[in-house]
């Protein structure tokens, strides 16, 4: 829900001065143990806001503050202005679970947990006050936020003022003394409190007598008592209001909202009247709704005699009415002027039309039951709304406006269609998208269009979610096939939905594993968003690109495709960088990566994490984590990895493209390095992953991680190996046959090792024939990283290589990187870790070969292997050969 | 004739009465609801389509402040509707 959030729900309300201080309700909040939940409930009216307002103004820690409407009722919208409101109060707060929100489809857990692990991180708290809660709560928020009071650490706390008990669990925290609760009995004035309010604040004289009449006709509720002070305040016969007030049994507020309201000036009158429809009030909008002017000056009159007008802000521009007041206001107009209700809501609907507020605009339209208005308005926003991802609202108007109405719209219709898709509720769509058919086909008399340009875009749209449909059944060609006409059949100039139609060909391109046509389905994106000026979506665009090319092992095209959308992000920057650059920078790390160039890996990621979530796209939080994790590997800090690859897993979101290198497998494979054979195997069993299973391309990242389990297994008989050396086979076909050199590489280069450590068909030189085509292959673009990840076994080979082409510099050069890497893994145990020629050494110690054999194997001396062998018993601390090998494989060394 | 039909979404004849009394402009409020005052009551009587149309009710009640004191379900429809059968006298004695 990146829309533009209506700031007003965050603002904290000024403590009035001209309040009664409340000392026996605030002293327990400000004692020092402060609860964890404070609730403070009752009937509208009773002094909530006022009192948590107050206590907020005297609060040590900053204080967020959301006053919730019926909209949040909606989980996102719910925790996005949570979330905005806890950034507000201290800034940075929400840059972990904001972006998070984001997403197509928020992860709560996650989006919970981030919030959480933030919170935690606080040196001095927060206070969370969640006002008007009674609107907002419901099974779809109430779980969230038990868990999240269940959860809150010791210096952060929630305070919430309902107007009904909230659906928490607080029986258990009142059990356990952690929930302070100020109930309607404790928030009515005590007559010690009315005093102080009558005779103190509003400056009245009134005897005692007089006092106790008035607290015991109100029943302490603060708001009678405010209109009972107005009702006073220059009334020269006091005794003889409060005796006929006393003495009525009417319902306070219509008693005494009559009174004030009859004391007003007629003009005043017809204000307070008129106005009564709006939720909000401002000077303009009063102007238009009254047909006056000079509305401003009115309001903050209101204000200043303390006539239930409300400051939403600090600037003075907007207010609201108390809901009594306006309730009772509403009533007085409904039965005075019925037929002129409608009216008045219509120049509303007009009013913030023209001010570009489509929600109200639309409410008080269909409020005006002018139901044409209320089309207009929606036809005329619908497009804006649904790019700035607010289809929820769009979906709720169309269950507001009558299906008939809409049959003669069609830019209204397609727009209605657009809020369904983006909320995955296909069940209507093709319906609706024959209705549309037959609607341009033959178009009514009555046919209703406010925007030439927008109709002209409506027969491209409507293959493109056609495509979309048939992405979403998983018929590829079907989706390609209607991508193609929605570009043919598109307006002139409308690149967005040349870019829409293009990025759906190109994902069902990619989830049927061919890339070639995936990328130039999404460039062909690209270019339409450039020209269409959506330079973010241009990044995240890029990032597919990007991967697309890695896949299929450019990466010197993937690192232009990065370098020149940064290069674009930067003419078009507008008030500093634009979000998905810190995704660019990202990927720019996973190239220098891949070339071994650690020092350019960090660069790029300092960068990234400087420009921070903020500046990223919905998957940055994964993504980022997922390459820090691959540096912490090359380092040798293979714990810190399976650690950045977790909270990778748990940040993850999705998107509609393939998840061709899922979190899960990447971090088995570092399981595996680790020797975690176990954990790897049940990650297998899970899935169902056996290596005779049917290739696909979706899969090939979970089958090349089970190769490399096979490869792990300590048996004998090498088997597992062969297996894996089968299974490498197979994969190694589809990947050519696919143009996925990436896969090609990492097949070979894992096949030689698997002839190579194979106990019974050790071959050297055989295993030697897919490493060197794997080397020819990977030369141009300058990979190192997929080698000297495999470690000691891939060292040896590598040293095996440079012995027999000593003029190729390449296999020289993977050699020392090799040598200078920390040895893999295993490390765990050891205070002096084994380097990875020992490790190599230890590996042939544990077959049946003799010394001179291995010391064949490893294309050394008998003298040299003697040395290797004796460093490595006295690390192991063992002194023959047999115990090295048990010590080996406690340690999980083998 | 089956006097006794349960309408699974609680349609029918509601009473709701309130403590304090509420001017009768507040009709308007509650559609449909006949509004009548008492000695320090309220009572809102009418028909209820649903579920979801009684606690619209409630709401809009809550919101005013008056304490809710009782809601009754006084009958579908059919049930006050229908005149007892002349031929049976025995009926319902």
């Amino acid at each position: 829900m990146p829309s533009p959030l209506v700031r007003t729900k965050l603002y904290v309300p000024r403590a009035r001065h001209t309040v009664v201080p409340r000392a026996r309700l605030l002293d327990p909040l400000r004692a020092g143990g402060q609860p964890r939940l404070t609730v403070v409930s009752g009937p509208a009216g009773f002094g909530k806001t006022t009192l948590l307002a107050t206590w907020a103004a005297g609060a040590s820690r900053p204080v967020a503050w959301v006053s919730l409407e019926a909209t949040e009722q909606q989980p996102t919208s719910f925790w996005t202005y949570v979330v905005t409101a806890l950034d507000t109060a201290v800034p940075g707060l929400g840059a972990g679970a904001l972006p998070l929100l984001q997403a197509p489809h928020p992860p709560m857990q996650s989006v919970l947990a981030t919030l959480l692990n933030d919170l935690g991180a606080l040196a001095d708290g927060v206070e969370l006050v969640l006002d008007d809660y009674h609107l907002a709560d419901g099974p779809a928020i109430a779980g969230d936020v038990a868990f999240l009071v269940e959860h809150l650490p010791p210096d952060v706390h929630l305070l919430i003022g309902t107007r009904a008990d909230p659906a928490l669990p607080v029986a258990r925290l009142r059990a356990s003394g952690e929930l302070v609760e100020i109930r309607a009995a404790d928030l009515r004035f005590t007559l010690e409190e009315v005093t102080a309010y009558l005779n103190g604040v509003a400056g009245l004289q009134l005897d005692d007598a007089e006092l106790a009449a008035l607290e015991d006709r109100t029943e302490g509720w603060v708001a009678a008592l405010q209109l009972a002070a107005l009702s006073l305040r220059g009334r020269d016969d006091a005794a003889g209001f409060i005796a006929g007030f006393a003495g009525d049994d009417r319902y306070v507020v219509d008693y005494l909202v009559e009174e004030v309201v009859r004391r007003q000036p007629e003009e005043v009158n017809r204000f307070l009247l008129d106005t009564s429809v709006l939720d909000r009030l401002s000077g303009s909008l009063c102007d238009a709704v009254t047909r006056g002017t000079g509305s401003r000056a009115v309001l903050e009159s209101l204000e200043r005699a303390n006539l239930f007008v409300i400051p939403l802000d600090d600037s003075r521009q907007w207010y609201r009415y108390h809901h009594l007041f306006a309730d009772v206001l509403r009533a007085h107009l409904v039965q005075e002027r019925p037929e002129g209700v409608a009216a008045l809501h219509r120049r509303a609907a007009e009013w913030y039309g023209l001010a570009d507020e489509p929600e109200p605009a639309v409410r008080h339209a269909l409020a005006a039951g002018d139901v044409e208005l209320a089309a207009d308005l929606v036809e005329r926003s619908v497009i804006g709304m649904l790019r700035q991802r607010q289809e929820t609202t769009v979906r709720g108007w169309l269950d507001q406006i009558p299906a008939e109405v809409v049959r003669r719209r069609p830019v209204l219709a397609i727009g209605f269609i657009g809020a369904l898709m983006s909320r995955g509720e296909f069940e209507s769509v093709e319906d609706r998208l024959a209705d549309l058919h037959d609607l341009l086909a033959a178009p009514p008399a009555d046919l209703v269009v406010l925007d030439e340009r927008e109709l002209a875009r409506v027969p491209g749209a409507m293959e493109t979610y056609r495509a979309a449909l048939a992405l979403v059944a998983g018929d590829a060609a079907g989706t390609v096939a209607h991508a193609d006409l929605a570009i043919a059949r598109a307006a002139p100039g409308d690149d967005l939905t040349v870019a829409a139609a293009s990025a759906l060909a190109g994902l069902a391109s990619w989830g049927n594993g061919d890339l070639e046509s995936a990328h130039r389905a999404y460039s062909r994106a690209v270019k339409g968003l450039e020209r269409a000026g959506n330079i973010s979506d241009v990044l995240g665009c890029s990032i597919t690109l990007g991967d697309l090319r890695i896949t299929q092992g450019r990466l010197g095209d993937a690192r232009q495709t990065y370098e020149d959308a940064l290069r674009l992000a930067s003419t078009h920057e507008v008030e500093g960088p634009l979000r998905g650059t810190a995704d660019m920078e990202v990927g720019l790390s996973q190239i220098a990566w891949e070339r071994n160039d650690l020092a350019e890996t960090a660069a790029h990621l300092e960068r990234a994490t400087a420009l921070g979530e903020r500046l990223g796209l919905p998957q940055f939080p994964y993504r980022w984590r997922v390459a820090r994790a691959r540096l912490r590997e090359a380092e040798g800090d293979l714990a810190g990895a399976v650690s950045l690859l977790e909270e990778a897993e748990q940040v993850y979101v999705g998107d509609y493209s393939p998840d061709v290198r899922p979190v899960a497998a990447q971090r088995v494979r570092v399981l595996v390095a680790q020797g975690r054979l176990d954990e790897a195997r049940e990650w297998a069993h899970a899935l169902e992953l056996t290596p005779d299973d049917d290739l696909s391309y979706v899969r090939e990242y979970e089958h090349l991680t089970l190769a490399r389990i096979l490869m792990h297994e300590r048996d004998a008989s090498g088997k597992a190996t062969r297996t894996a050396y089968g299974l490498l086979d197979r994969l190694r076909v589809a990947g050519e046959e696919g143009g996925r050199t990436g896969t090609v590489i990492e097949t070979l280069a894992l096949q030689a090792i698997a002839r190579h450590v194979d106990p019974e068909r050790h071959d050297l030189p055989r295993a030697l024939v897919p490493l060197e085509r794997a080397l020819r292959t990977a030369e141009p673009e300058g990979y190192v990283r997929i080698f000297v990840g495999e470690g000691a076994p891939m060292a040896a080979l590598l040293g095996a290589l440079v012995e027999r082409n000593p003029s190729w510099s390449y296999p020289r050069r993977l050699l020392g990187a090799c040598e200078h890497a920390p040895a893999s893994p295993r490390d765990h145990g050891l205070v002096d870790p084994l380097s990875a020629r020992e490790l190599e050494v230890l590996r042939l110690l544990a077959t049946e070969l003799d010394g001179p054999e291995i010391s064949r194997r490893l294309y050394i001396s008998l003298n040299t292997l003697r040395t290797h062998t004796k460093n490595v018993y006295a690390k192991l601390g063992v002194n023959r050969r047999r115990a090295a090998v048990v010590r080996a494989g406690e340690l999980g060394l083998l | 004739m089956n006097t006794a039909a349960t309408d699974p979404d609680g349609s029918g004849q509601y009473e709701i009465r309130l403590r304090g009394r509420l001017d009768p402009r507040w009709s308007a409020h509650f559609e449909g609801m006949t509004l009548t005052t008492g000695d320090g009551f309220t009572l809102l009587v009418g028909p209820v389509v649903d579920q979801a149309a009684l606690h619209g009710h409630l709401n809009r009640l809550r919101d005013i402040g008056l304490p809710l004191v009782s809601v009754r379900h006084l009958g579908t429809e059919a049930e006050l509707s229908s005149t007892p059968n002349p031929v049976r006298p025995t009926e319902g004695a």
